[in-house]
């Protein structure tokens, strides 16, 4: 065990990152076994990949607000938010189409400032500050929609149909490249870039940083903002996947969102972050969430497998940092 | 003096870096006052939590009450009566006296907390040790004198039979330890042993039987109190070495510009109205007891806590430091006492802790160029000697004396020209202070101006060009090397006080 922890290939792809790997691909195996070759069409992974883009962004997002050492509750409201507001822009006031899209950044964009800000600046816990903006985004996306679903326009609409296109072209999966991409970005962001290693810095040691003569306000709030961009980005997919959105939900993304990011090893304490496990740890929650749902099984236990393994996955980081310690 | 009650034989512990106790012996007898003496980081407070169970020894056996016995914790350590009365006080200052003496196994009337008894009990235990303390005051209203008698009180009512004083007269006043004394005395005839820790040697003579000393976490020698010299024990303390080349005389080149001018610095309670002046190629020392404010001057200096009011010069020109950010722009590098909290990020490399301070400076646009930053950091791991595998080491395995360095390479590579040194070798092994030593010597030589924090006498007098020492958050005073005692430094020191 410890010798193929060593080895240098290992190491440079990180063991955790393999042991999911494995983990994913032992779970599709599961579910083609148990629903008897069912499974294996291409409909059911075209399925779990659009749950994974929407929960990707909203995942990728998170894990650089948990890498500040803060959490971001709000995120699965606000993406509901932004696709409510921008959705219902673009069909009852018909505003543009591309116009609409922009109007859900700068809502999820918006979030992130007011979440950052507060974080930052006036030192608000984040949990209480994501606590209250998953309130006022559920609330907003109410008042104005007046509490109305909203049915954003179907592929066959050619004026404004071609949003979809952003998830699949016919056959080709646009949404999986273009998470990919964004993923990649989000990884030189985090890895190469100043603002990637003072937030990860301030995740690890505020003040220390601060001491040093940083702006940790300023690059704490930008770990928010740029959570609220890729929120923004993740209700585009949202409705490019499933079209209608409903008021006053969302909650359920953001436990599925952060589940994916601390499984791929991205630390609840802050300081320590991993996009690609982030992503596999979204790939294993979307591809759990359609085996269940192939199964038959009540979508209930779901939420409860989903509540186990953000367990399992915080627990086992807690032991290996204590062993390491 | 008694039978013997307690022996630790070849105690041995290691830290990843440092050889923290090597072999080290130590016997005490019941009715003796024993001291444990030794320089910063000789081992002695290691010493304490191995027989206390907060370290685990790595050899070595403790025979107490003439059984081998080994603690796991301190409360398996404490229910056998080994007590322990810290330097620093574990008080929870809004709850009572008696609360806090009885913390954890308070006394209950059935499901209530039965306050009334715990106050008695408290009255009990202060009226065996001749004290006046209303167990129903609220902790925080006491004095740091008054508290440390409860900590006392608490670990009496513990029934020891042994406690251990860290370094307890370190923040009384001379009123207080003169109760602090007549306590022990008491405890003495009462037949308990007692470790004594301090560096304070007019204590030592006064109050202990029997003296042991450590040096570099080895054991040195047991010495009898009455039959030996403040010499004999000063010698075993710093052996052969050391204090190469003290400073006998100011080495600032003559006519050396003012880089620093502080004007009136005033930040709350305590740091009042401190001036000062520091020339470039200076090292100028912060004496005082511990509380007296040479923190928070410096803190408030750097914008690391706000000022309320005063003037800050740097070369000439007036400044405004809101933030550390301000006092970087300007030039002022501040390394902390508490490294791990303040000064490095543990869990981040060599090289990124290096470039911190100056990120800007290795980044193309936003992207950082990780092959300049490897260099800097290489070239800085080379000309300090800090001891690593490679830049690319979490700091978190290396030891306190390298940690230091790291620090130390955070703002030569930012170029500072003004360093604020606040007890730069707490926690360093003696071998890696004398480097640290020699950089600070070298960093002044090259035109840096230094200011240093330190609670050593030994490590002011040897560093220092002048000394600024302060008492209370208020300055009293200001020496030249050469007219520099320990005597009138400890004066000035205490004048608030007295």
């Amino acid at each position: 065990m410890e010798a193929i922890k060593q080895n240098p290939l290992v190491k440079k792809v990180g063991f955790n990152r393999i042991v999911l790997c494995i983990v994913l691909i032992l779970m599709y195996a599961l579910f083609c076994a148990l629903t008897g070759g069912n499974f294996v069409g291409s409909s059911r992974i075209l399925s779990a990949l659009n749950y994974a883009y929407f929960l990707g962004f909203l995942s990728l997002g998170v894990t650089f607000v948990i890498a500040t050492g803060g959490i971001d509750f709000s995120i699965g409201p606000v993406m509901f938010c932004c696709a409510l507001i921008a959705g219902f822009s673009l069909v009852t006031y018909g505003v543009p189409l591309p116009a609409a899209l922009l109007i859900s950044l700068v809502i999820g964009i918006g979030f992130g400032i007011f979440n950052g800000y507060l974080v930052a600046y006036w030192s608000v816990p984040s949990f209480i500050t994501s606590m209250a903006s998953m309130n006022i985004a559920k609330g907003l996306a109410s008042v104005f929609t007046r509490t109305q679903s909203v049915n954003w326009p179907q592929a066959n609409d050619t004026a404004n149909g071609w949003y979809r296109y952003l998830v699949r072209y016919n056959d080709i999966p646009v949404g999986l490249i273009i998470l990919i991409v964004v993923a990649v970005i989000c990884a030189v962001i985090l890895n190469k870039t100043k603002m990637g290693r003072y937030i990860l810095c301030l995740g690890s040691n505020k003040e220390a940083v601060r001491l040093s003569g940083v702006n940790v306000k300023k690059w704490e709030m930008m770990a928010y903002i740029l959570c609220g961009l890729l929120v923004g980005i993740s209700a585009i997919f949202y409705v490019g996947a499933y079209t209608t959105v409903q008021p006053g939900y969302g909650d359920q993304y953001n436990n599925e969102a952060i589940a994916g990011c601390v499984m791929g090893g991205t630390s609840m304490a802050g300081g320590l972050a991993s996009i690609s496990g982030t992503i596999i740890g979204v790939f294993i929650i979307s591809l759990l969430q359609e085996g269940i749902l192939a199964l038959g099984i009540n979508k209930n236990y779901q939420l409860i497998i989903t509540g186990i393994i953000v367990i399992v996955a915080v627990f086992s980081d807690v032991v290996a940092r204590r062993r390491k310690n | 003096m008694g039978e013997v009650i307690l022996t630790m034989k070849g105690i041995d512990k290691s830290f990843p870096g440092v050889h923290a106790l090597d072999h080290v012996d130590l016997e005490v007898r019941k009715g003796e006052v024993h001291a444990l003496m030794g320089e910063n980081g000789a081992g002695k407070s290691t010493l304490m939590k191995v027989l206390t169970g907060i370290y685990k020894k790595d050899s070595g056996t403790i025979t107490y009450e003439g059984k081998e016995v080994e603690f796991h914790n301190t409360r398996e350590a404490q229910d056998a009566g080994v007590v322990i009365v810290h330097q620093e006080l574990n008080m929870l200052g809004h709850l009572t006296v008696a609360q806090n003496i009885f913390i954890g196994r308070e006394f209950k009337k059935g499901i209530r907390i039965d306050d009334k008894k715990m106050n008695e009990e408290a009255k009990k235990l202060f009226d065996r040790m001749h004290i006046d303390i209303d167990p129903k005051e609220t902790m925080s209203r006491l004095t740091v004198g008054k508290q440390q008698m409860c900590e006392i009180a608490k670990a009496i009512s513990h029934k020891a039979k042994v406690i251990i004083f860290d370094e307890p007269s370190a923040a009384l006043t001379e009123a207080e330890i003169e109760e602090l004394f007549k306590i022990i005395r008491d405890l003495r005839e009462q037949g308990l042993g007692i470790v004594y820790i301090s560096h304070r040697m007019d204590e030592i003579k006064v109050i202990t039987d029997r003296v042991t000393v450590m040096r570099y976490g080895t054991y040195v020698g047991t010495l009898i109190t009455k039959d030996s010299t403040k010499d004999d024990i000063i010698n075993m303390m710093v052996g052969r070495v050391i204090y190469e080349d003290p400073k006998t005389q100011n080495m600032t080149p003559k006519g050396s510009p003012v880089v620093l001018k502080v004007e009136h610095l005033n930040a709350g309670k305590m740091v009042q109205d401190v001036s000062f002046e520091l020339h470039k190629g200076e090292i100028l020392g912060f004496s005082g007891l511990m509380g007296a404010g040479r923190t928070e001057t410096a803190r408030a200096l750097f914008g690391a806590d706000p000022m309320d009011s005063g003037d800050i010069y740097v070369n000439g020109q007036k400044v405004t430091i809101k933030s550390p950010q301000d006092a970087v722009k300007y030039g002022i590098g501040y390394l902390s006492e508490d490294r791990k909290r303040y000064g490095i990020v543990v869990q981040k490399s060599v090289a990124e802790n290096t470039t911190m301070a100056d990120l800007d400076a290795f980044a193309n646009g936003p992207f950082i160029d990780k092959k300049k930053e490897k260099e800097i950091a290489e070239k800085y791991v080379e000309s300090l000697a800090t001891k690593t595998p490679s830049v690319d080491q979490l700091v978190v395995n290396l030891s306190g004396g390298n940690q230091q360095k790291v620090v130390i390479a955070k703002w030569l590579t930012r170029n500072c020209d003004i360093l604020i040194f606040d007890e730069p070798t707490r926690g360093i092994d003696v071998g890696a202070k004398n480097e640290i030593y020699k950089l600070m010597n070298q960093l002044a030589a090259e035109g840096k101006a230094i200011i240093m924090i330190s609670s050593e006498m030994t490590e002011i007098l040897r560093m220092s060009d002048r000394i600024v020492v302060m008492c209370e958050g208020k300055k009293t005073g200001e020496l030249d090397i050469s007219e520099a005692t320990q005597e009138n430094i400890m004066n000035m020191a205490t004048r608030e006080i007295n």
